[in-house]
């Protein structure tokens, strides 16, 4: 997954919880459809799936060789 | 953000929070008892009362808080969401506080019932958590060391507690067991395959998390938690069917295993990136210290002769791994834990039209300092005490009790925010739904 897909990126490896939740959340709030929001974090973010499912979002989720967890998220087509 | 923050499969925030609210009020019966002891107490580990003290931590403190930790960090960290998390929670807690209650009072009495009804609580209310968390987890695949530590954590806590009703039951009935060698292999367990396992799981994700610390190395997080309970198997069979040296090589290796894990922890803990360290961050160190000084006083008592006879060696043991490591590490857990949750609770409930408050402000940073050094004085004490009983116990106690005390009242102070803000995120949904639609 490179940087260049997305439209907005948030690196939240440096954040402490709730902070790349709420990045996240801010980012996802400010996209149209067909754009997407990457976000780089260091573990599995397990609660923002579900956030994601309960609000019309598709994501995908790739580890990285240095533990970098990168999901890619976009509005649900509808 | 309108409705964005909405996600309803955490569990109710009373499931963890009357575990979290109970545990500090063992801690202050931990000071009463200190206090109605009196200096016997130290005589040896073996005394009703270090015993029931012990007891008070382990099972009414840091038992409360493990499983209140894990009720939330099942689904949080692993995916893995506890079915009835209000019915699980509600009846593992009534069990285990009564059984808590009833083993203290058993060691204080000796009398065979209170064994017996302390064994039925307490053996049934970790089996009915172990049964709910197995369930929620048997399902999710081990993609992360966490979830494998977790896994692997409940078969230690299965058999720290077997061998703890057995032990009860050999009071309760008269059965003939080897009392001293079973109590061994029982704290070993409890220690080391239960509470070393479960914090080494939780710890790979909230230290670097909460702490800004690089990872945890990746061979520490493919082998520790296995390597640890095979340890822990290994000494356990060795004790029962090896020759001494055997034995005592594999108690070396248990030992080591708690000093690698409060080793590496202190190692990432070096290199985090914030500049100025929070409570939770003084509070870990001091833990890992602390662990790190009881497997030295360990190792020493099995070098020195003239150490390893003096009584007070285990009372020293037990102080700075229970109350100087333990109790260290959940507080300053607690202390990121609880306004997250709270946090977490208070946006999904917001429904993104209230926002929750900031997560920094849920416990006052200056309440929280003040909390853990009166904390840092009672281990303090503590220690004092195992050397000079008939001088610092009464103050020990009075320190256990104001620490507990102050900890009981940071978490109280916290609900009280949580229920503020619920009142108003009512107020505000009230009056949006009752203006008139156009």
């Amino acid at each position: 997954m490179t940087q260049a897909k997305a439209d907005r990126v948030v690196d939240a490896r440096n954040m402490e919880p709730p902070e790349p939740f709420v990045h996240t959340m801010e980012a996802l709030d400010a996209i149209q459809p067909g754009q997407k929001v990457l976000l780089l974090v260091g573990r599995e973010p397990f609660p923002l799936y579900r956030a994601l499912e309960l609000n019309g979002f598709e994501w995908q989720a790739e580890h990285a060789p240095d533990g970098t967890v990168e999901v890619l998220m976009w509005h649900k087509p509808k | 953000m309108q409705a964005l923050l909405s996600y309803d499969q955490s569990p109710p925030i009373a499931a963890p929070f009357r575990f979290f609210l109970t545990a500090p009020v063992f801690g202050i019966l931990a000071g009463v008892l200190l206090l109605w002891s009196g200096a016997d107490l130290f005589a040896s580990r073996w005394t009703p009362e270090a015993l029931a003290l012990t007891h008070l931590i382990t099972v009414g403190f840091m038992l409360q808080v493990m499983f209140g930790a894990m009720l939330q960090i099942l689904p949080v960290v692993a995916g893995a969401n506890m079915a009835r998390p209000l019915w699980v929670s509600g009846v593992v807690h009534a069990a285990i506080t009564l059984g808590t209650l009833f083993l203290v009072l058993a060691f204080l009495s000796f009398l065979p019932y209170w064994f017996t009804a302390a064994a039925v609580f307490l053996g049934a209310g970790v089996a009915v958590f172990i049964a709910a968390a197995a369930y929620a987890l048997s399902g999710i695949p081990a993609t992360s060391p966490t979830i494998g530590g977790l896994k692997l954590s409940l078969l230690g806590l299965a058999v720290t507690i077997g061998l703890g009703v057995a032990l009860s039951l050999s009071f309760g009935a008269s059965l003939n067991l080897p009392l001293l060698q079973l109590a061994n292999i029982h704290l070993g367990w409890g220690f080391v395959a239960w509470g070393t396992v479960l914090l080494a799981a939780v710890g790979y994700v909230v230290v670097p998390m909460f702490q800004l610390t690089p990872a945890y190395p990746d061979w520490f997080g493919r082998g520790f938690s296995i390597s640890a309970l095979a340890i822990v198997l290994i000494w356990t069979i060795a004790d029962f069917a090896a020759p001494d040296s055997v034995s005592m090589f594999s108690s070396l290796a248990v030992v080591a295993v708690a000093a690698l894990f409060a080793g590496i922890t202190l190692n990432i803990q070096w290199r985090s990136k914030r500049a100025r360290f929070d409570a939770t961050q003084h509070l870990w160190r001091v833990a890992m210290c602390s662990a790190l000084a009881a497997c030295a006083v360990w190792l020493l008592a099995m070098a020195v002769p003239a150490l390893g006879e003096w009584p007070g060696w285990p009372l020293l043991c037990g102080v700075l791994l229970l109350f100087g490591g333990f109790v260290s590490v959940i507080v300053g857990m607690l202390y990121k834990i609880v306004p997250f949750l709270i946090w977490l609770h208070l946006q999904n409930q917001g429904q993104g039209r209230v926002m929750a408050p900031n997560m920094k402000k849920i416990i006052a940073e200056q309440a929280m300092n003040c909390q853990m050094l009166a904390h840092f004085v009672s281990c303090a004490l503590l220690l004092l005490a195992v050397f000079w009983p008939e001088w610092f116990v009464y103050p020990a106690g009075l320190a256990l009790i104001v620490a507990h005390g102050g900890l009981l009242l940071n978490l109280l102070a916290a609900m009280s925010v949580y229920r503020a803000h619920q009142q108003k995120i009512a107020a505000v949904i009230a009056a949006q739904s009752s203006q008139p639609h156009p």
